[in-house]
Formats: C-alpha cells, structure tokens, sequence
C-alpha cells in the first residue's frame, strides 16, 4: 500500500508529464542540436557542434534582441499601470457589474490579433485623425508620424496584451480579504495608507503573474512589429520567422529562439528576486 | 448491491496486479536502465541525422522521367487543386466539376511560397504524396520543386490544350519545354504611387532611391522582386544576373535603408499604406493594382521605363500525385480560351493563354483595353522573368535580403 500511495501523485501527474516530455522537453533537445549543426539548404545540415553560431547571433542580432527586451518591458510597464486600476475597478466598485466588465475585457481577443493589430495601422495612419490630433497639440512635429515607430510597436504590444495584466490583477485583488483594509483604518490608517501597505503588498502576485503572461509573449511577439513598425523597429521574433521560413538557417533560427528563451529566464529570475521569492510560489497557486 | 463489493475486490485485485507487474519490472530494470533509456531516446534525437538538404536531380534524369511519363484516362472522383486566396472564379471550378464529373475540392491555403514550401516538405522529403493534386508555385519555388524530384511530370496527351500557351513562357531555364510545369498566371512588378503625394507623374525605378520621397518608399521583401529593380536601375538585365550582381543590388537597397529611405518592406501589405497616403511610393504587384486604382484614382501604377519584373505561378502536379488524369483535365480546361478569359476577366492578372483579348473585346472591352492586364508591346519586351539561382545561392540571397530588411 505504501508503494501504492507513493505512485498515485505520478498516476495524476503522468499525462502532464508525459505532454511535457512529448511536446517541450524532446523539441527542446532537438532545437538545441539543430542550432549546432552547419550546412545550407541545398546539402543539408548536419550536427557539426559548431557553437559559433550563438556568437555570431548575437553580434548580429544584439540590436533586435535589446530592442525585443525594452519594447516588451515598456508595454508590460504600460499595461501595468492601466490594468491597476482598472482590475481594482472591477474588484471593488463594479459590483453586480463586474461579469460585465470582464467580458469587456476579453472582447477583443474574438477578433484574430493579425486583425486587431491591421485595424490599429489604420487608426494612426498620417492622415488619421490620431495623428493630426497629436500634430495639433504639438505631441508630433508637421511631419511626424506613429505609424512604423517604435512607439506604434509598443503601444501595438501593450493593447493586445492587457487582457494578460488585467485578469490575473483582477483575480489577486478580488481575493484580498476586506477585513485586513477594515482593520487598518479600524487602526487610523488613511484610505491612501491602507491601500498602500495592505492592498498593494496582497496585489503583488497578481501583478508577478500579470508582468509574467504580458512580457513573455511580447519579447517573442512579432506579428506587430511586422504591421506596425519600419525595418528599424523589427524585433527577434521576426528574424527568428525570416531565418527559419524565408532564408531555411534552421541552425540560426534555433539559436536566436534559444538565446531568446535564456534572456527571459534571467530576467525573470531578476524580476522574482526583486519582488520577493515567496511571489514566484504565490502567483502560481 | 450484492455484486458491488465483488467489483471493488476486483478492481483492487487488478490494481494489485498492475502495481505489482509495474514494480517488479521496476525491480528488474532500475533506476538505471530507465536513465539509460532515456540518454538512448536524447541521442536518437541528436543524431537524427541532421536536415535533409534539397538536392538537385540531374536534367537528363528529369527529362527521362518525363518522357516516360502515362497518366490514363479514368473516371474523375474527389481530387484536391490548392491555390492562393482570390486567385480563381468559383464558376470556373464548378463548370469543370459539372463536365467532367467527380468533385474538385478547391482549397486555398497557399499564402506563401517558402510556408507552403515548410507545410509539406516532410511528405516530400520521404516520398509520401502530399494530397493535393494541383498546386500553384511561383517560379522560383516551381524551379525548387522540379530540380528535387518534389514535381510529377504532366503527361501532355491530356492537356491538348497547352498548345494556346503564349510563345514567350513555352521555355523558361528551369523547365525546357514545360513538362512539369504549365504557367497559371503571370503578374508584373512595378512602380506604385499616389499621385496626391507625389504631385507629379512617375516614370522610373529610380523614384526608389529618390531623397524627396525619404521615409515614404516601401520595397517588397521578397528578395527576387526587390534586388530584380535595382539591378534594372542598374541598366543590367536581371533574368541573366549572377549571385554577385543581385548582392551588390541588395547591398544599395541596404544603404538607402540606414539613410531611413524606406518605411517598411512588405508582403501585398502595401496596399493600405498607398492607398491611405502613407507612403508615396511602392515597388507592387500589377494584379492588386487594378482593383486598388478603381477604389481609389490617386493610386497609379506604370511599367518603369527600366522594365519590370515578371513572376509567374505555375500549375504544377506534386510528386506521387494521387488524381494525374483530373489535374491534367483541369489543366487542359484552364487553357481553354473561353475559359481563360472568364478567369482573366475575374482576377485581373496576365494570362497565358493566347487569343483571350480577342473574346473579351467582346464580351468586356474594358478589361481588354486594360493596359495591366494586356500590356502593349513595348512594356511585353521589357518584362524579364526572375534569374535562375542554385538552392544555395537563393539562400545567399536570402540572407543577404533578411540582414537588409533588418531582420
């Protein structure tokens, strides 16, 4: 029986795992030994242990992937401080409303993203009333522009991923327990006070998690770069696209997604660190 | 109720069992021999023998199996053709069905050259057949495809029809005498702009590199289109072009590039950013340029004095093609003139089916003065099909377009 119960927990975790094994931990392998192989489309390529490729992709590439990492940091950034109060909204004002407002908030994500990002290119297109506006009051010189700017790529990012910041800000907000706030102006804490030393302190998984599903995807996104930004805007994922479907450099291709995939495990590591390590747990249960 | 407890006992029997068989296996094998199972199946990985390359076939291999090439006539049943969005009249494909029987599933799924390419290169690569019938390639994919064997021959007894194939597509370098590969449309890249932002008519290549347009100029990114203009900026003639040239030409898209000459490189995207006003100049494809001029009149397009890049997409059938008889019959019908020119009167771009223009002065003579769709001889001489590249060289170039493009 001991045996039994020593195996169950692998019984429920088996299926996980073995999706795991199947889908993450065997492609990863393969990508690793894919990025040390040379050749060209037309021999092949072969295993040839040749980790060159991973300087060379980064002295090529170390704009694109510096650019990926601010550009992603500035739209979670972004989308942290617009998701706040609204997710705050929404946990303590909306009332019987609040289904609502959650459905508001996931609206957009029935349209395609290729979609949703089009239509902002057409928003801010140079005769669009955005810009003029924006020309008017002095934000953008006469012959300033939104589209294919870095900026259009940041706000592109931060719009199609806020649903990320809001709902995991929504559901760490909802479960603080009013008491604690009761009992801190029950002991002469100003409003103010108290939303600063006990709301925000019990938000911050939430916003671990939140900052997490936004920035992760982002640094990798390349749809709008694509749409939205100039040659000079284009972040990793889009080299990583050309690489591997237009210029067939599988060995770059997967050395880039490798590379990519160590930043954002470093800096995740940072981020954890500096929020505190019991967060990382937190914001997982 | 009697019987519950006896299933219970012999579900925990079985359990027992299972446990039991599981552990003493484990006893058996060990921790060890699961790590070693596990090291075996990450170095059947790593040693998968690296990624097949596209190795070319010989010519005279190529040209025996065309010559042996049969495909007998049979009844037609369910059979695949898949081609790219708006690139067909449904009718057309549905007049097929109802004379000759049997149902075409008409897919288009084809939105790319190099993504297709990547769909179904594993089938290819192990000689399974893809289950399409038909596809449609441009040339330099078709030239891909028929050099590694990725083609089925098209037996030509079947496609009579073939013989209405305009005189200047019947050789192209890669496909001598087209038997593997029968032109499905043809389109012309060219200069686009909108006159409202330009203020004057446009006539030459060298609008690219113009500073009075700076940051309001889109190029394609598709390398053979682009570095094609610049070579005929140039004065060289880009269908005979060696590798060296076309780098050199994408090395000056390059340089106009760090001076923020261009806005963006682009797929068909161009066409918002021309038509809101965005940019003023775009190198575009003719056949989206008919229907974006008659929604709005500021857009133009004209054949550059230089000349013009001519693509064509091929109808091609896929090695160990399923349904030979009904691709070649459908091709056979494509080449029709009546029915070319009711395809041509749809989707706007240059057909190769000779004696269309004489049906449509009929029946619509205003697509059969459309100086896009039928070009007049002098623009015709001025239309150079892509180079012919080897499978390393296209990456060269490809390379060498990604690190332009900046990414």
């Amino acid at each position: 029986m001991r045996l039994r119960e020593r195996l169950l927990p692998w019984w429920f975790a088996g299926p996980a795992l073995l999706w795991l094994l199947l889908f993450f931990a065997i492609p990863l392998v393969n990508q690793l030994s894919v990025s040390l192989m040379s050749g060209n489309s037309e021999v092949g390529y072969d295993l040839t242990w040749s980790f060159s490729v991973y300087g060379d992709a980064i002295s090529t590439y170390g704009d694109q992937f510096v650019r990926s990492v601010l550009y992603a940091g500035a739209a979670t950034l972004i989308d942290l401080v617009i998701a706040f109060p609204l997710a705050y909204f929404i946990a303590y004002k909306a009332g019987r409303w609040r289904p609502f407002w959650l459905l508001m908030v996931v609206m957009p994500f029935f349209v395609s993203q290729v979609m949703r990002t089009a239509s902002w290119k057409l928003m801010i297109n140079d005769d669009g009333p955005i810009v003029s506006v924006l020309r008017d009051v002095g934000l953008l010189g006469t012959d300033g522009r939104l589209d294919a700017t870095a900026g259009a790529v940041i706000l592109g990012i931060a719009y199609n991923f806020l649903p990320f910041m809001v709902l995991p800000l929504y559901a760490a907000l909802e479960r603080i327990d009013r008491r604690l706030i009761e009992a801190a102006t029950d002991l002469h804490a100003s409003h103010f006070t108290a939303f600063r030393k006990v709301t925000v302190p019990l938000a911050i998984p939430g916003v671990f998690a939140g900052s997490l599903l936004v920035f992760i995807p982002a640094t990798g996104d390349f749809i709008n770069a694509a749409i939205l930004g100039s040659p000079n805007n284009l972040m990793i994922g889009n080299v990583v696209q050309s690489k591997f479907l237009t210029v067939l450099d599988y060995p770059t291709a997967a050395a880039l997604s490798f590379l990519l995939m160590t930043a954002i495990l470093i800096l995740i590591a940072i981020f954890g660190r500096l929020l505190g390590t019991r967060t990382l747990t937190e914001a997982a249960s | 109720m009697a019987e519950r407890p006896d299933r219970a006992r012999l579900e925990r029997a079985l359990e027992d069992a299972l446990l039991r068989e599981r552990s003493s296996r484990r006893r058996f094998l060990g921790r060890g021999a699961s790590a070693a199972f596990l090291a075996s199946g990450l170095a059947s990985v790593l040693s998968a023998c690296g990624i097949e390359g596209t190795a070319s076939i010989s010519p005279e291999e190529l040209a025996r199996e065309a010559r042996a090439v049969r495909h007998p006539k049979e009844r037609i049943g369910d059979w695949t053709f898949s081609n790219w969005p708006l690139y067909m009249d449904k009718s057309v494909i549905k007049d097929f069905d109802r004379r000759h029987g049997g149902r075409c599933r008409y897919v288009e799924e084809i939105n790319d050259n190099n993504e297709f390419f990547g769909k179904v290169r594993r089938q290819l690569e192990s000689g399974r057949p893809i289950g399409r019938d038909i596809v449609v390639l441009t040339d330099y994919m078709s030239a891909k495809w028929v050099r590694a064997g990725y083609a089925s021959p098209i037996d030509k007894r079947n496609v009579p029809n073939a013989r209405n194939l305009v005189e200047n597509l019947r050789s192209i370098p890669y496909d001598e005498d087209r038997s593997y590969t029968l032109p499905f449309q043809s389109g012309a890249v060219g200069l686009g702009y909108n006159v409202k932002e330009t203020g004057r008519e446009l006539r030459s290549l060298k609008e690219f590199f113009n500073p009075e347009w700076k940051g309001r100029v889109t190029m394609l990114s598709e390398a053979y289109d682009s570095a094609g203009a610049v070579l005929m900026m140039q004065g060289k003639y880009p269908t005979t072009a060696k590798l060296d040239d076309v780098l050199d030409a994408i090395e000056r898209i390059g340089e106009q590039r760090s001076k923020g000459q261009f806005r963006k490189f682009t797929g068909n995207d161009y066409t918002t950013d021309l038509a809101k006003g965005n940019v003023a100049v775009s190198l575009v494809y003719s056949g989206d340029m008919v229907q974006l001029q008659s929604d709005n009149p500021d857009v133009r397009f004209v054949y550059a004095e230089e000349g013009s890049m001519l693509f064509t997409d091929n109808l091609m059938e896929p090695a160990h093609v399923e349904h030979p008889y009904a691709a070649e019959a459908m091709m056979d019908f494509l080449y029709e003139p009546e029915v070319a020119a009711k395809l041509c009167a749809y989707i706007n771009y240059l057909s190769p089916v000779d004696g269309i223009r004489e049906i449509l002065e009929r029946s619509d003579p205003e697509i059969a003065a459309n100086e896009l769709i039928f070009p007049p001889d002098e623009v015709r001489s001025k239309l150079h099909p892509y180079p012919s590249l080897t499978v390393a060289e296209e990456q060269a170039m490809y390379a060498e377009m990604s690190a332009v493009t900046g990414a």
